[in-house]
């Protein structure tokens, strides 16, 4: 069961659904009955996409499942690489496939966007990312697609010792969205920090699902994710660490917190631990909840009309994860993207 | 049909030496193997009325069309559900001749929890020993009927299952199977078809049951075989507090152990159930062992009910088990605090359910694993809000702890919020007997072992204070005993 699959058969009801347990909140059977058409040759947009104000010394553009196959970096190699996964079209249905192979000592900023110039479209992107000894990774997505498509990101990221990964993913959402990492990790002072944060209105959806496999000793990983659902909109939060036998002294901590901002909206929360080593020290919190009532008269009571004191508390409320962003632009970029997309929804709140 | 005929033949004659050894023959006559005419047969013995047989080959059918569920982070063996008794208290014959026979780590065991030589004559199913604990422990069958007259008085029903399906048929029609239907899974279903017995206990509004229904239990514990039914009910105002089970390892010849457990709480009722399981668990090479496949569920009927499930799982090779809560009835509570060990062997895939359906429904989950040996534990759990559950608030707390290199220790807990003005807190952590803390305390003179049972019951003492007074010492006890042999 997998999108890939359905993909290449052409056959709907090889997509996971909720009878799946890893797709039990992300029922892609129900919200696709037949694989649309495969996507045309798509044109580069002419609009800019959400990275555009910082200067990457390399720009990718995959349109509609074409483009480049892979990238590689060189022992050493610093590099800021602005990577567009764009889909133009209607109702059609593409995969993009991009491996990303980074040597010893290489640094990439990966700044990565998924846009959605069409609608109501089935996409799948699948990157297998390898990162040898000492290289490092910083990756910040931003998901921009439409309400109505159906979209699936996978990341495969296989780390080698001292190696480290730093990820954080910025979503809207969309019709249905699942958003994967899942992490081979050896240990060996290797660190992972995943983070994520999402806003959603309407109707729109979105998974996040992370699996870090911690196979050696000493390694460090390190997630938090936040979120706010208003309108009918529905977020999934699947987080599972999973230390292997001999995989000792594994320090692992993760975090979701989510705001309900409506009564038709809905959370789903899964953070698991699958643990196998005795020497380790691993925790998970999760909370879910209102807006504190105390903080929002607070603001009012200085003046602040309600609505704009509900989005200075939610968009507070995502700044932590952002502010957690090493590169200076780029966190400039994701507080920007916060602040448009966390200022409101249509009831208001 | 005519297999049907015989069997009813076969029941009507056993049925005639009614003052004899009958009771002997007719399990020997019970044949292995589950099909309809052991549905029929199991109630014939238990002369049932007809709507309790029909309510049981509906649940026999159901069950043949269900697949075993897989999903649980717990292996064993298939079972051949063909190859087990439906209709046979464990046989006496099978039984050691006096304590000298039985495993002296067993007595050990009786020696370390206190148990009198005659009540362990009783546990470890030596041939000849009283058939009711109650000899042993009270030495007086008067106790039972001062219990039963104080019980009285105030109206409390509480017998044995099948006493009920008798006595108080309209209670039963009412209520069974409204908590946990025949349908709600493969095991459940299987029970509904062939429960044996089991207990029944109902609580008049505005009554607060005068004692614990615990030592009681123990009595109606002895031969209700494999797939017992409980079926609790507090009406508007009532409270009751039950104990089920044992701190002693009882000897038991039945493999598994599907049971189920249905809690109905009206109006401003309060069921407070209390379990301490510690069968067999097998040997130090996993073999044998009890595996307890149990379905356990409270419904909060009535506004402003409470339940609190509090539980001990210290015993069998694989315990599959969720007691839930269904908070239907506003500013209903729900509690579980459980202490699952496992060590050797063992496999726990256990946690619970809380289902908010009211308004201002509140629920607290405190869980305990620890895992020693080659042992694996999971704490599985879901937390659930309902759009018109307003003003919901859940509070979990897991705590696993690791003693050894080859234990696992695992949570799988679900989360799903629906509404606006619910506040879930979830927090969980894992980590191992702390080596400064064992330094700390041995330096104080006590050997490593004692350590150990010290730092232990300070991480499952949350859940200790919870336990009725006079089981939380023997709860105590045996949480250290668990964990013998699994350090150093």
């Amino acid at each position: 069961m997998s999108v890939s699959e359905a993909l290449k058969s052409r056959d709907a009801s090889l997509l996971p659904s909720r009878r799946d347990e890893a797709w039990r909140y992300t029922d892609l059977r129900a919200a696709v009955r037949t694989i649309p058409e495969p996507s045309p040759l798509g044109t580069v947009p002419a609009a800019p996409g959400p990275f555009a104000a910082i200067k990457a010394d390399r720009a990718l553009v995959i349109i509609n499942g074409r483009g480049p196959e892979v990238l590689s970096l060189d022992t050493g190699q610093v590099l800021c690489v602005e990577l567009r996964l764009v889909a133009d079209s209607h109702a059609t249905s593409h995969q993009s496939d991009l491996r990303i192979d980074l040597a010893s000592g290489a640094h990439l900023t990966l700044l990565e966007s998924h846009e959605g110039r069409g609608a109501a479209y089935l996409s799948s992107a699948n990157l297998i990312v390898h990162l040898a000894e000492g290289a490092s990774l910083e990756r910040v997505v931003i998901l921009d697609e439409p309400s109505d498509a159906v979209s699936v990101i996978t990341a495969d990221i296989t780390l080698s010792p001292g190696a480290s990964l730093k990820q954080t993913v910025l979503t809207r959402g969309a019709s249905r969205q699942r958003f994967e990492t899942q992490v081979t990790h050896p240990g060996g002072g290797a660190s992972v920090r995943l983070d994520g944060v999402y806003m959603l209105a309407d109707k729109c959806h979105t998974d996040l699902t992370t699996i870090v496999t911690h196979v050696g000793p000493g390694g460090t990983t390190d997630q938090l994710t936040k979120g706010a659902v208003r309108d009918a909109s529905r977020a999934v939060f699947q987080g599972q660490i999973q230390v292997q036998p001999g995989a000792d002294q594994t320090d692992a901590r993760m975090g979701h917190h989510a705001l309900i901002l409506s009564d038709r909206a809905e959370i789903d929360a899964k953070p698991e631990l699958e643990i196998f080593a005795d020497d380790v020290s691993c925790a998970h919190g999760n909370t879910v909840g209102a807006l504190d009532e105390d903080a929002l008269f607070y603001i009012c009571s200085r003046g602040v009309p309600l609505d704009q004191a509900r989005a200075m508390l939610v968009q507070a409320f995502g700044l932590e994860v952002i502010g957690r962003i090493e590169t200076e632009a780029v966190r400039e970029v994701a507080q920007a993207w916060l602040a448009e997309v966390g200022a409101g929804g249509s009831d208001g709140l | 049909m005519a297999a049907v005929k015989q069997t009813i033949d076969q029941v009507e004659q056993l049925e005639a030496y009614e003052h004899g050894f009958v009771t002997d023959i007719a399990q020997d006559f019970a044949p292995k193997g589950l099909s309809e005419d052991i549905v029929r047969f199991i109630s014939a013995k238990k002369q049932e009325p007809d709507w309790m047989l029909q309510w049981r080959l509906e649940a026999y059918a159901r069950w043949l069309a269900m697949d075993a569920p897989d999903w649980a982070k717990v292996s064993f063996p298939k079972i051949d559900f063909q190859d087990l008794y439906y209709y046979a208290a464990p046989s006496q014959k099978a039984g050691p001749m006096s304590l000298d026979e039985v495993d002296p780590e067993l007595l050990k065991t009786y020696a370390k929890l206190g148990i009198p030589l005659r009540e362990q004559e009783v546990l470890a199913g030596v041939q000849g020993a009283p058939r009711y604990a109650v000899d042993a422990v009270f030495d007086s069958v008067s106790v039972v009927t001062t219990f039963k007259n104080e019980l009285a008085e105030v109206g409390v029903i509480f017998c044995s299952f099948s006493e009920a399906v008798r006595e108080h048929p309209d209670l039963i029609k009412r209520y069974l199977g409204t908590v946990v239907p025949t349908t709600d899974n493969y095991y459940a279903c299987l029970n509904s078809a062939v429960f044996s017995d089991g207990s029944f206990v109902y609580v008049p509004p505005g009554v607060r049951c005068p004692m614990e229904l615990s030592t009681y239990f123990r009595i109606n514990a002895q031969n209700t075989g494999q797939f017992e039914r409980t079926l609790i009910i507090a009406d508007k105002g009532a409270y009751v507090s039950y104990l089920e089970g044992c701190t002693a390892p009882q000897r038991d010849e039945n493999q598994l152990h599907a049971a189920v457990v249905e809690l109905v709480v009206l109006d401003d009722a309060e069921i407070k159930y209390s379990t301490v399981q510690n069968w067999y668990p097998g040997d130090a090479e996993g073999k044998g062992g009890i595996y307890n496949f149990v379905t356990k569920r409270a419904d909060c009927r009535g506004d402003r009910s409470k339940v609190s499930w509090t539980q001990v799982e210290t015993g069998s090779a694989v315990t599959w088990k969720y007691p839930s809560c269904i908070l239907r009835g506003d500013d209903s509570v729900g509690e579980f605090y459980s202490i699952a060990i496992t060590n050797g062997h063992q496999q726990a895939d256990t946690g619970t359910k809380m289902i908010h359906l009211g308004k201002n429904t509140r629920s607290r989950i405190i869980s305990k694993g620890i895992s020693a040996g080659k042992s694996s534990n999971t704490y599985r759990g879901l937390v659930s809000a309902h759009a018109k559950a307003t003003g919901t608030r859940n509070f979990t707390q897991c705590d696993s702890l690791l003693i050894g290199k080859a234990s696992g220790a695992h949570t799988v807990p679900y989360i799903e919020a629906r509404n606006a003005s619910s506040k879930f807190e979830h927090e969980a952590t894992t980590t191992r007997l702390s080596d400064d803390q064992l330094f700390y305390v041995m330096q104080r003179g006590l050997s490593q072992e004692e350590a150990v049972q010290l730092l232990v019951n300070g991480f499952v003492r949350e859940v200790l204070q919870e336990l009725p007074m006079e089981f939380a010492v023997e709860a105590q006890k045996l949480v250290a005993i668990s964990l013998e042999g699994s350090v150093g």
